[in-house]
């Protein structure tokens, strides 16, 4: 009984730790130095703030609202913002997601519904402001976080429906397997650590709090089981999957679910296409070490189809 | 070589191994089993426990289980067809009792089906290599009702294993008891 009683305290002990990180503000997202620019420079991502009163012309372009993953940034999507201010045929509004791009203690006490709160904000603004086509796009985290809006019927109340939507390396599935057991372990742990590139540095968390990782859990495994029940995409849109078929984060088998879940407004298949690639959100090369040809083919070729759906 | 005959194999295995014993003491439990992943699909099919008194005088079962969601969170549903083929050996430390603690390591092949050419790019199929622990209860009715927990050491890794593979179950299995067989 002795060494039960033990076991228990030790248990309380640890769980009662809340183990903080050693945060370096100088070089880190989590500190409170460094944060997103769209902070501060909100009217270079979003396209609400840039066009504030849209000519009849700038309506009619298509827009599309990026969303990011978790515990990233409007870096995410730069590329794809730096290819429409090339192309000037299409717009690029990068938000960011509640919690993300300001501290730990922020990111700590987001709810996945808080991180969702900016992509909603963005669209009611551009609906507002009169802007037609509006396309969503989310990588990583921002795809189930798109699915659900579409799930729970957000767009219902809007006269102007998105045209599309488009997800990079979805994940509905994490390929690591131990996010499934942040109930037991997470609050003996605190949190987790990820790995950054120099050229990441400052644009991603480097710790990832317990409490975010089950946020993450509860997000896919909504997600997950709105498509078992399936969902209907709203009247008019198409939805595009561009996925890794090798991912180690977002466990490419998120990719059939996804696509044995999502029907169009007329019953018909959404569009799939699997990479040839081993990154996760292979539209993202800015910043990564050790890019070869073939990842920068396959980004021309996911941004060209996107263009090319948004002038369809 | 399609699941059917795969099927088919697995339990011609299973019987012709439990017959094939000269005349002692023998066991044999069968019915159904019902599997919950945590943060995925209910997985329900059919189970043989086999025992006797040369496996260290019934401290030692030998299990064969079929599991599919096809009879379970895919019915009626988009959740993934996939099917669990699982043999497995545990050792039961009170085989004299009613209530009995168990543990063991299971093996097998696991299978999925895209149901899509799409994804023919992704892994289909895994080498299950498991461990399970719970307790086992044998009412005075022929009847045993067993619930377990269990990890899988493989699980889907999004790389060679198939991502609807994950790490920890549940079981419970009900199964009519066959002594002295």
């Amino acid at each position: 009984m002795k060494l039960v009683y033990t076991i228990l305290i030790s248990c309380l002990a640890l769980i009662a730790c809340n183990p903080q990180p050693e945060i370096d503000n100088a070089t880190m997202l989590d500190g409170n130095q460094i944060n997103d620019l769209s902070l501060t420079q909100p009217s270079k991502y979003l396209v609400s703030e840039y066009i504030a009163n849209p000519t009849t012309a700038q309506k009619d372009t298509p827009v599309i609202i990026a969303a990011h993953g978790y515990s990233a940034t409007t870096f995410e999507w730069d590329e794809l913002r730096d290819r429409a201010n090339l192309k000037k045929t299409f717009y690029v509004s990068q938000v960011l997601l509640g919690g993300h791009g300001r501290d730990y203690a922020d990111f700590k006490a987001a709810t996945w519904e808080n991180w969702q709160e900016a992509i909603k904000t963005e669209y009611q603004k551009l609906t507002t402001k009169g802007f037609k086509n509006i396309y969503l796009a989310g990588s990583s985290t921002g795809a189930p976080l798109l699915v659900e809006m579409i799930s729970s019927g957000y767009f219902n109340a809007f006269t102007i429906k998105p045209k599309g939507f488009f997800l990079i390396d979805p994940i509905v599935v994490s390929s690591n397997k131990t996010l499934t057991l942040v109930g037991l372990v997470g609050p003996v742990l605190g949190y987790t650590t990820s790995v950054l590139e120099t050229g990441e540095a400052g644009k991603w968390y480097v710790y990832r709090p317990q409490e975010s990782l089950k946020q993450l859990m509860a997000l896919i495994d909504l997600t997950r089981k709105n498509l078992e029940k399936g969902i209907v995409l709203p009247t008019g849109s198409k939805l595009k999957i561009y996925k890794s078929k090798i991912d180690a984060t977002a466990d490419p088998v998120s990719a059939p679910m996804l696509y044995k879940g999502l029907k169009t407004n007329d019953g018909k298949n959404v569009e799939i296409e699997m990479y040839d690639s081993d990154l996760h959100v292979f539209t993202r090369l800015r910043g990564r070490i050790g890019v070869t040809a073939k990842d920068t083919q396959n980004q021309t070729a996911a941004f060209s189809d996107m263009e090319l759906q948004v002038k369809l | 070589m399609n699941r059917r005959t795969i099927t088919i194999v697995f339990l011609f295995l299973s019987v012709s191994v439990l017959f094939a014993q000269k005349i002692i003491s023998r066991d044999l439990r069968v019915g159904l089993v019902m599997q919950q992943t945590q943060y995925l699909y209910n997985e329900n099919g059919v189970g043989l426990d086999y025992t006797c008194e040369r496996l260290l005088d019934k401290k030692i079962h030998i299990k064969a289980t079929y599991l599919s969601s096809r009879l379970g969170s895919a019915i009626g549903t988009n959740a993934l067809k996939q099917d669990y083929y699982v043999f497995g050996a545990h050792y039961y430390f009170l085989s004299k009792e009613s209530l009995q603690i168990l543990a063991g390591l299971n093996t097998g092949l696991f299978v999925v089906d895209y149901e899509n050419p799409a994804f023919d790019v992704l892994p289909k199929s895994s080498a299950i290599l498991a461990i399970e622990t719970g307790l086992q209860y044998d009412f005075k009715l022929p009847i045993t009702a067993s619930l377990t927990a269990g990890y899988n050491v493989r699980s889907g890794n999004g790389v060679d294993i198939p991502g609807s593979l994950f790490p920890v179950f549940y079981k419970l299995s009900i199964m009519y008891r066959i002594k002295d067989i």
